[in-house]
């Protein structure tokens, strides 16, 4: 047989061998499953979440005893970078393959709850576990997972915020904490006495322009009504808090205090502002009483001594309420159109410590240093010899409890609420903008965007 | 004839189809379907978990309105537009002075090129939190060598002022601030504009400068009247794609901004408030809207470039 080749087949070949060889090398390079394969019998539940440091090795010890607990489910923990976390879960759920478990902490239940991605509590477990679930958690956590009325979110811990300070500094000018937001100004003015010239290095105190929802609430404020509906930022107590924010840039220049306090947050351990003697006393939470203890720990082992820290609640402001702040959490929700929703009830379960796992969850709490959800959680032996062994920490916990630690609106669009928030005493505390006018501004525009989401979901 | 070229033509189609396929597959998938998809949405609500829903012109009449009312979306607008018109100009002019100067035969000719190209080849990631540390008001390099000066520096990225912006010198409110420090960190970057040059300047043939120096030509004329022309080709080239990247920056802006374009939404410039708005706002349709004005605004701003280059790019070939 006499075969004549043209160019273009012999090209025509050459384009078929590149795809075969392609789709082949993918194939054996392509990474397999290299994952623990799930045992025989049980059923996989994916678990999302984004700790990260010293809290993964926590998380993997919780993981692995409820595995050990299970003859039924398998939890396979996925951790990811958190600041886009939500991003990830909503192409998941527009995929159509969302995880059964998610952790998260941003104010989203809402949001996710009224545009059908979340399940309600109240479809994975029985009535009377909904019911005894609402008694059993603090009304913080309670709060952080609710929307109209129920459960989509269980809270396996809360976030409380308090006033740290530097006991050096205190005792050497011979003033106790300030236990008052008079006292607290009154302490700031003397560490740091306002001047109008050069970079400070030193401040007492500077009130945090994303904080506004913790001094608020302090002025005796809330943000939202939910019999009417209204978004209240700009009713008189918030008003007056910030105007009080806002009186500590007329001390020391918005420009000055920008700069000042820019970046401030993200610094963890040693860089803890009031570790560098930056200010003697900072608004922070729970989770710095353990990096500042390490700290103290590695500079001792080097020959160096830190500033000695105290915690107190945050100061009260005239009649307002007792042991106010704002609290947030970190939560699970179950996706709708997850594979395992029964193995995500009972993976959160057994984390928060709920229905017979409260021993657990406190040696969980106490390896992580986490405040739990519930009393019960809290009145475990192994916590209460956590807490006397760490009495900073017990403030924060005795907070927990309050009533008047607020978290978050639990509406629609609370993340936009915050950003306008922000951007409201962004202006006040450093442009010199009046806060009952940008606090006005950032209440129309959050109640225009609800009143938008609402009717359109409805 | 012509027939029979058709014909091979054809009978070749499928091998040429087949050889691009895997580019055809990824130029649909990843940009095909989402420009068509994207330009869907900017006519819907979409919030990424629900279905689209047609609300007409809608999220084109919010732009507007922010727009005229000085909404979030002025602002970006701004943010995006200043950042652009300083940055550009800045690395253009840089990278011309540096090739210029480094296509001269000095010593350690090659180390210089090798030193101002190699911060283009640094990952935007790392040269982000290098310029964060340098830039730092307190305890920065850059204030701190000020500070030998006797100049208190400025506040660089902590600071929400502008410094060209001539309504600010009137008002007394001017000062260097974030998007400047950001235009700086670019210009920084600037080593692929210099290379460009670089390859240009080795093409300019000698005979003109010799001719301009018979005719008693300095340095400063010669570069005037014949460097530059001979230039102009690939600095328009340059423009064109530096004011394209500079529209879509987006990474170190969240890197030197917080992610939110802090400090006081100075950073906010349109493709971090774009993605803001679709992935944190659940605003899918809206940001929709916005990247499709972003992307008109690209194009138009192109054309008008495209069109002015007819007054001053030379094209010694002679074609345009």
């Amino acid at each position: 047989m006499n075969h004549e080749y043209s160019i273009v087949d012999v090209a025509r070949g050459i384009g078929i061998a590149m795809v075969v060889f392609t789709v082949v090398a993918f194939a054996f390079i392509a990474p397999g499953d290299r994952t623990e394969p799930v045992p025989d019998g049980r059923r996989e539940v994916v678990f999302w979440h984004f700790w990260g440091g010293s809290d993964r090795a926590v998380v993997e010890e919780i993981v692995n005893r409820f595995n050990a607990s299970q003859t039924k489910h398998y939890v396979r923990a996925v951790a990811m970078p958190g600041a886009n976390l939500d991003l990830k879960f909503f192409l998941s759920v527009t995929g159509g393959n969302p995880p059964d478990l998610l952790n998260q902490d941003d104010p989203v239940v809402a949001d996710w709850a009224i545009r059908g991605a979340l399940a309600p509590l109240d479809e994975l477990a029985s009535p009377e576990e909904i019911a005894a679930l609402n008694t059993w958690l603090f009304p913080a956590a309670r709060a952080l997972g609710s929307f109209n009325g129920r459960l989509y979110a269980l809270c396996n811990g809360l976030d409380v915020r308090a006033l740290y300070y530097d006991r050096n500094v205190l005792e050497k000018i011979g003033r106790e904490p300030p236990a008052t937001v008079e006292a607290l100004d009154a302490l700031a003015r003397r560490i740091a006495p306002p001047r109008n010239h050069g970079r400070r290095r030193h401040y007492g105190y500077v009130p945090d322009a994303r904080r506004l929802w913790a001094w608020g609430t302090v002025f005796g404020g809330r943000f939202y009504d939910p019999r009417t509906g209204r978004i209240t930022a700009d009713s008189e107590p918030i008003v007056r808090a910030l105007q009080w924010m806002a009186s500590y840039s007329h001390l020391y220049g918005g420009d000055a205090l920008l700069a000042f306090r820019q970046g401030d947050q993200a610094l963890t351990g040693a860089s803890f502002p009031l570790l560098e003697g930056r200010y003697a006393m900072i608004m922070d939470g729970q989770w710095r009483v353990r990096e500042i203890e390490a700290a103290v720990e590695s500079a001792a082992a080097n020959g160096r001594t830190l500033p000695r820290i105290g915690v107190v609640p945050l100061p009260k402001s005239g009649d307002g309420p007792e042991d106010a702040g704002w609290v947030n959490g970190n939560f699970f929700v179950v996706p709708r159109g997850c594979k395992n929703p029964d193995g995500a009830w009972q993976f959160m379960k057994f984390w928060a410590g709920f229905g017979g796992n409260e021993a657990e969850a406190a040696r969980a709490c106490v390896a992580g240093g986490w405040i739990p959800a519930s009393s019960a959680v809290v009145n475990q032996p192994a916590f209460q010899r956590y807490l006397q062994d760490h009495p900073d920490f017990a403030t924060f916990v005795r907070l927990a409890a309050s009533e008047n630690q607020v978290p978050w609106p639990a509406i629609p669009v609370a993340q936009y609420y915050d950003d306008q928030l922000r951007v409201a005493v962004s202006k006040a505390m450093y442009q010199g903008a009046d806060p009952r006018a940008v606090l006005e501004e950032a209440t129309r525009n959050v109640q225009q965007r609800l009143d938008e989401v609402l009717q359109h979901e409805h | 004839m012509s027939r029979q070229h058709n014909s091979i033509d054809r009978r070749q189609l499928p091998t040429a189809l087949l050889f691009v396929s895997p580019w055809l597959l990824g130029f649909a998938v990843l940009v095909l379907y989402p420009f068509i998809a994207s330009l869907y949405w900017s006519f819907c609500r979409y919030d990424l978990l629900s279905d689209p829903e047609w609300i007409g012109l809608d999220n084109y009449r919010r732009l507007l309105d922010e727009l005229l009312h000085g909404g979030r979306f002025a602002v970006a607008l701004w943010n995006t537009a200043y950042f652009a018109l300083v940055s550009v100009p800045l690395s253009m002019a840089l990278g011309v002075m540096l090739a210029v100067m480094l296509s001269w035969n000095i010593r350690f000719r090659v180390l210089f090129r090798t030193v101002f190209f190699l911060p283009s080849v640094v990952p935007v990631v790392a040269a982000s939190v290098l310029w964060l540390w340098l830039l730092d008001p307190r305890d920065g390099l850059a204030n701190y060598a000020l500070s030998w000066l006797g100049i208190a520096g400025p506040d660089w990225f902590k600071s929400p002022h502008v410094a060209l912006w001539p309504v600010d010198w009137l008002r007394g409110t001017a000062g260097i601030g974030s998007k400047d420090a950001l235009a700086l960190m670019s210009a920084w970057g600037m080593g692929n504009f210099m290379l460009i040059y670089l390859a240009a300047l080795q093409d300019v043939p000698r005979e003109l400068y010799e001719a301009a120096e018979l005719d008693g030509a300095n340095r400063a004329r010669r570069f005037w009247h014949i460097t530059l022309p001979m230039l102009s080709p690939v600095i328009f080239f340059n423009l064109v794609m530096g004011l394209i990247q500079s529209v879509q920056a987006f990474t170190q802006v969240y890197i030197v901004s917080d992610g939110m374009g802090e400090p006081l939404g100075s950073l906010r410039v349109l493709s971090l408030h774009l993605f803001l708005t679709a992935f944190k706002e659940l605003d899918m349709g809206y940001a929709s809207a916005m990247a499709w004005v972003l992307f008109v605004l690209i194009v138009v701003s192109t054309a008008l470039l495209f069109r002015s280059s007819r007054a001053w790019v030379y094209y010694a070939g002679g074609t345009r």
